[in-house]
């Protein structure tokens, strides 16, 4: 896996769980009740640690992942099946399928997000 | 739905063999055979999610659990350390049993907060933690599950 789609996909998940403490009524529920999270705490923590990420990207990608962050929300997304789970168009079947598929970092052609290809 | 339409017999493990936090949740990864990477994102993922707080709730158990882009639907585990392990668990006790819940960013049925909803209502069935303890085989583990009606 290219180290940098490495960073990109875990600076996704990181705002993928800020989304669902910050965001999400149940999954805050959740967490406060079940598992005694400090919701406010840990939205600070999880900003702390998408900022430190964020600065282990080179510059070209770094602005690429925040031209799309800021105007299509997901900025990495999967690719099932030779579905781009972005924009739910299916990619070109070379890219979905070749065993090095995530040894480069990669873009959809239809809305340009980061591809992450999951067998 | 029933919770143990979820667990694949494979993703059951009664004998863990860490002995601590770290290793522990490897080998609760382990269980769901990703490739390397992926393993490696998602020790990352559950490490900084119990950062936030244990997933320890108490009377042995903890149900580490996170979203991640490196599986493409539900997965979840159960595994058993009959010695129990330091997991900072909520009331300072070791912890003997853990439900490893995995879930992709974005899922077409939704199952993810139920069932991790359903895993914390079974697991503070008082009865619970002793039955587990004396599951003598991956199909008592499910078997367990019906019988609570979970
Ligand atoms: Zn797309």
């Amino acid at each position: 896996m290219h180290p940098q789609l490495e960073i990109l996909l875990q600076i996704q998940d990181l705002k993928t769980q800020r989304r669902e403490l910050a965001e999400t009524e149940r999954e805050r529920q959740v967490e406060e009740l079940e598992f005694h999270v400090n919701v406010e705490e840990a939205v600070q923590e999880l900003d702390h640690k998408i900022a430190e990420m964020e600065a282990q990207l080179t510059p070209a990608i770094r602005n690429r992942y925040a031209r799309i962050a800021s105007g299509r929300g997901r900025a990495v997304v999967p690719v099932i099946q030779g579905i781009c789970y972005g924009c739910f168009v299916s990619i070109p079947t070379a890219l979905a399928t070749d065993s090095a598929r995530n040894d480069q970092i990669r873009h959809c052609d239809h809305c340009g997000r980061f591809l992450y290809v999951i067998g | 739905m029933e919770l143990r339409e979820f667990f694949h017999k494979d993703a059951i493990e009664l004998e863990l063999k860490s002995n601590d936090k770290d290793d522990l949740l490897k080998e609760l990864i382990g269980l769901l055979k990703l490739d390397e990477k992926s393993e490696g994102i998602l020790f990352k993922m559950l490490k900084r999610r119990e950062n936030l707080g244990s997933t320890g709730i108490g009377r042995g158990i903890a149900i580490p659990h996170c979203r991640s882009l490196v599986v493409n639907r539900l997965r979840v585990a159960f595994a058993r350390k009959s010695e129990g392990v330091d997991f900072k668990a909520i009331d300072d006790q070791p912890v003997h049993h853990f439900f490893l819940i995995v879930a992709p960013p974005l899922e077409v049925s939704n199952q993810y907060l139920p069932v991790l909803g359903k895993i914390a209502q079974f697991a503070k069935d008082p009865e619970v933690p002793k039955r587990l303890a004396v599951l003598r085989n991956r199909d008592e583990f499910l078997d367990l599950l019906e019988q609570k009606g979970v």
